[in-house]
């Protein structure tokens, strides 16, 4: 079955007090490996909910969700966790490091989560920080780092698993435009090696970057295009 | 996740907010140490009784007149009488036992001694020569009771060092007549300083030979007889001998109770085992107040740390990892104050035993044993609530920080 | 801001935290109910063992031969050069101040009968002796108020003795041998259990003469007499002290009252007491050092919500007092429930095992929730003091 995503008539649900809010409705969509696409829309379009629908944090209300020519939308709490680990790395935009940890430890913690060895470890997490231009910041806690290299530090924990997938909601959203376009040059740089890129974004100018851009309204994708 | 990456994530969690930490270690710290010194007082009460039992020798047997059959009846042979006697006959019989190495009857009194016009109410103590090595006490000056017959009635005897104070201040007594009761004895010897050996004030008291107190008192019954055996292997032979003995002289009847100093020890130590359990168990109750802080500050870090439990989730955390993580945390964190706990414990207990160098206060290893396991569980079992709500955490609403 | 305003606003912030409030009530509960519940231990063996003993006759006295000894227990009780004697009674019975008295004489002896053997406590004593046992005859009568001299031999046995040698068949009038002496069974006594270790149904009463001359002996262990009321207890002391002194030329002897009795145990007691509360509040201090840390989390969290006060005109004092107040409210929330959860344990306890005397102890009970309230006040005023120290403008940018 081709396709590195494939989504069949999703629905997501929320209940806010008496109300059903209808987040995602019937929604479909195919993403190719390799892809590099963008997701815009107005605040409550559904655009989040469709990241987290797409790397593992929520579950569809209905539907079915195949990742890499797998049913995940049958898997068990810890299946999930484990593809998560292993298949999805997600770039946030307030960066969520753990504060009292080095660049270093927290570039690691997928790794220490999954029981890699202490220093196979450090290893690879020492080598995807030097490729951020981090290595000078190994051992600074994230309260010593500028939000950009903060947010480089996110992006080396979400790639230090090799993953399939990157999802990064707002990556930019709390950067400076200079730390903005280093960060997103980084992130471009990992799909032309052939990661697969989603990005959920406000900045016109940010979505633009992508080669297929989805416009979503009221949990529904509104506009599809690849120009 | 490996164990070491487990302890090394919580303890930086731990070491985070140190006033917090330093707050639950002092709870945890203030049940351990309250249980190891409060069994600590009991346990030094129990080695101090028992070891002053112990100082008496092991191969001891002490022979009451009357059996003592029910259990509910402290009385009778503690001071009642006996229809038929123990008498001093009983004695040498039993004295002629292979295993018997000696003997000593009692049998005590209250009478009043005076010495020219100075009187006082004592103890009188009627035994034989043995009673000096069989108890552990000797004479300072002159000697103890003569190596004689156990029957021969002689006007001698000895007296405690405060009695001699008392009636002589600084004068020499030994070679003096004093009166007791209605007859007189002259003084052989003063007993060195003992204090209180099994009950009786040595310092105070009077001995004289048993043959004398028979007559003095008017009484044929030996109140007490101490054996000693010739060791501590032939005791049981030498109980049954003593029995037979008994028994053949009392026409069939062996109307006695034979004590050994061991069912005196064990019941003691039960007594105090049973002390000490209380004081620790009640001790203990602060361990489970320790718990629910930990409980209540390990349910303020899983708020606190909601947004670092969506982003594990999101690295893909399993849900056990939450949990063992939260509760190795909390484990942490009553392990330590229990460790704390035995230290501070441990020196208070030291500073007891300086300041009463006489009783050998020392926390029994069961105690500690049990301290650490209930401050452990306690950690552990209030432990489970938050972990298991940090582990159910809806990772996209954690990490949003909701 | 009033009283009543303090309060409202404190008691809304303790339900806002409600699993954190109730566990950090609860640890306070737990040390106050276990106060509570020790002590009621301790008061309730009190109050029993007042009971029993206010039961063995008031107005008592007991003299004993030999001064009293170093452990309160006079060796004269077991020999002594100048015995007490029967007629040492007789001649206190005669005092105008006298109401009754028994003569106590007690041993071990063999006991045959119906066929049966078994070895039991003896007690020689007079016709007056259930007044000071606290016992009265289940069966038949006690023994009568024969010449004390020479007693009708009759034995009146205790009902574990009566169970064990004639089951439920009628003992009265049956022969049976005491130390090989002949006794006829005229009574049984009401069962009355165990008195401080001391088995009171397993035991037989013969008269105090017949003692002495089965035990081989003159002396008593123990007179006990009783005095009217109308007469105050120093002066019938004085009373029997100068008839003995006259009668021996000497005072070998030593007189216990009841009161003292009464008053020496109610001291010890009271020490126990004392004790056991100190070790429950072992537990009231872990429950302080909960609300301390509690409150320290709480000044904290709530730095914005002080900064906002702070801004809209409230003093530090204010803020201190809402602080202090919040601490005072969970400790005696958790007082109040611990002191109800104790004396509920102490009665369900009592119910549950009643063996067990339970009594539940007032002034100590109000004494553990007066502890858990300052304690609450103790733990209460640094983090108090903290965040009235806050500074508002820092304390709002807290957010």
């Amino acid at each position: 079955m081709p396709g590195l995503i494939r989504l069949e008539k999703i629905c997501r649900d929320f209940q806010v007090g008496d109300q059903t809010v209808h987040a995602l409705r019937d929604l479909d969509l195919l993403i190719e490996a390799g892809e590099y696409v963008s997701i815009m829309g107005p605040s409550g379009s559904g655009k989040s909910t469709l990241l987290n629908v797409l790397g593992l944090l929520d579950s569809p209300t209905s539907g079915r969700y195949w990742l890499n020519d797998r049913d995940v939308s049958v898997l068990s709490d810890d299946e999930v966790a484990a593809t998560r680990q292993s298949e999805v790395g997600f770039v946030f935009q307030f960066f969520h490091l753990i504060p009292r940890m080095t660049a270093l430890e927290n570039v690691e913690l997928p790794l220490t989560l999954a029981g890699v060895a202490r220093g196979e470890r450090a290893q690879r997490a020492a080598l995807i920080l030097d490729q951020m231009g981090l290595s000078d910041r190994a051992h600074h806690r994230p309260d010593q780092l500028s939000g950009g290299q903060r947010q480089r530090v996110a992006i080396g924990r979400a790639m230090v698993m090799k993953p399939k997938l990157l999802l990064a909601d707002e990556p930019t959203g709390n950067l400076d435009t200079e730390s903005g376009d280093e960060v997103i040059e980084i992130i471009e740089k990992f799909n032309v090696e052939g990661l697969t890129v989603i990005v959920v974004t406000h900045d016109p100018a940010l979505g633009k970057r992508a080669r297929r851009h989805l416009l979503m309204v009221d949990g529904r994708i509104a506009q599809d295009d690849c120009g | 996740m490996r164990i070491a990456d487990q302890g090394w994530m919580a303890t930086t969690a731990i070491l985070r907010y140190p006033l917090r930490t330093a707050m639950m270690l002092i709870a945890t710290a203030i049940g351990v140490s309250a249980v190891l010194m409060l069994t600590s007082l009991g346990e030094g009460a129990r080695a101090f009784v028992t070891g002053e039992f112990k100082s008496l020798g092991t191969n001891l047997l002490v022979v009451l007149p009357g059996k003592i059959e029910t259990s509910g009846g402290g009385l009778p042979g503690a001071m009642g009488g006996s229809p038929r006697d123990l008498t001093l006959d009983d004695a040498i019989a039993i004295a002629r036992g292979q295993h018997v190495a000696r003997v000593a009857p009692v049998i005590p009194g209250a009478a009043t001694i005076s010495y020219r016009n100075r009187e006082r109410d004592i103890d009188v103590l009627g035994t034989s020569a043995a009673f000096a090595s069989i108890r552990g006490v000797k004479a300072a000056a002159g000697q103890f009771l003569p190596e004689t017959e156990l029957d021969r009635a002689m006007p001698v005897c000895v007296i405690g060092e405060t009695l001699r104070s008392e009636l002589f201040d600084d004068a020499n007594a030994l070679g003096k007549w004093v009166r007791v009761g209605d007859r007189r004895f002259r003084i052989i010897g003063v007993m060195q300083d003992a204090g209180t050996v099994a009950t009786i004030n040595i310092d105070e008291a009077l001995f004289i030979p048993i043959g004398s107190a028979q007559q003095l008192f008017n009484t044929q019954g030996i109140f007490r007889l101490l054996v000693e055996t010739k060791s501590e292997a032939v005791m049981d032979a030498a109980r049954r001998e003593l029995i037979r003995t008994v028994e053949a002289r009392h026409f069939g009847n062996d109307d006695i109770t034979v004590v050994t100093q061991d069912a005196v020890l064990s019941t003691f130590n039960t007594i105090f085992n049973a002390l000490s359990a209380a004081l620790g168990g009640i001790a203990a109750i602060s361990l489970i107040v320790a718990g629910t802080l930990i409980m209540n500050v390990m349910l303020v870090a899983v708020s606190q740390r909601t947004q670092e439990i969506g982003l594990m989730k999101a690295l893909g955390a399993r849900r056990k990892q939450i949990i063992s993580l939260f509760l190795l945390e909390s484990a942490l964190l009553s392990l330590f104050g229990a460790m704390v706990g035995v230290a501070v414990g441990q020196l208070a207990i030291a500073g007891l035993n300086a300041a009463y160098p006489s009783v050998a206060f020392r926390a029994p290893a069961w105690a500690v044993i049990a301290a650490v396991t209930t401050a452990l569980a306690s950690g552990l079992i209030f432990g489970i609530m938050p972990a298991r709500r940090a582990a159910s955490l809806d990772p996209v609403e954690a990490l949003s920080g909701r | 801001m009033t009283t009543a305003d303090i309060i409202a606003f404190t008691s809304r912030s303790v339900l806002s935290h409600r699993l954190r409030s109730s566990l950090t009530a609860l640890g306070i509960a737990i040390g106050v109910a276990a106060v509570v519940l020790l002590t009621s231990l301790g008061e309730g063996l009190n109050q029993f063992l007042l009971q029993e003993f206010s039961q063995i006759g008031t107005n008592s006295i007991a003299i004993n031969p030999g001064r009293p000894g170093t452990f309160g227990v006079s060796t004269g009780v077991i020999n002594t050069v100048r015995p007490l004697t029967i007629e040492d009674g007789e001649a206190l019975a005669r005092l105008p101040q006298i109401k009754a008295w028994t003569p106590i004489r007690a041993g071990v002896a063999d006991l045959e009968g119906n066929r049966r053997q078994r070895t039991t406590s003896v007690m020689g004593v007079g016709p007056g002796a259930p007044i000071f046992f606290g016992m009265n005859t289940a069966l038949g009568k006690f023994l009568p108020p024969d010449d004390p001299q020479s007693p009708r031999p009759f034995v009146v046995l205790g009902s574990k003795v009566r169970q064990d040698m004639y089951g439920d068949s009628n003992p009265l009038g049956e022969r049976m041998r005491i130390g090989g002496s002949r006794f006829q069974v005229i009574g049984v006594m009401e069962s009355r259990g165990n008195l401080l270790g001391f088995d009171l149904d397993d035991l037989v009463f013969i008269p105090a003469a017949r003692a002495l001359e089965l035990f081989n002996t003159r002396g008593l262990m123990e007179i006990d007499v009783q005095h009217y009321g109308n007469y105050p207890a120093d002066e019938v002391v004085a009373a029997v002290k100068r008839l003995l002194i006259a009668r021996h030329g000497h005072e070998d002897f030593s007189i216990v009252t009841q009161q003292q009795v009464m008053d020496t145990m109610d001291s010890v007691l009271d020490v126990l007491k004392f004790a056991v509360a100190a070790l429950g509040s072992i537990s009231l201090l872990v429950g302080g050092v909960g609300i301390f840390t509690i409150m320290t989390i709480a000044v904290r969290e709530r730095r914005p919500e002080i900064g906002l006060l702070r801004a809209i005109g409230s003093t530090r004092r204010h803020v201190q007092e809402l602080f202090l107040a919040e601490s005072i409210v969970l400790a005696s929330l958790g007082g109040f429930i611990g002191l109800v959860v104790g004396a509920g344990g102490a009665l369900l306890l009592g119910v549950a095992v009643p063996a067990l005397p339970v009594t539940i102890s007032i002034p100590y009970l109000l004494g553990a929730l007066a502890l858990a309230i300052i304690i609450g006040l103790v733990a209460g005023v640094l983090p108090a003091h903290r965040a009235a120290a806050l500074e508002p403008l820092e304390a709002l940018r807290a957010e």
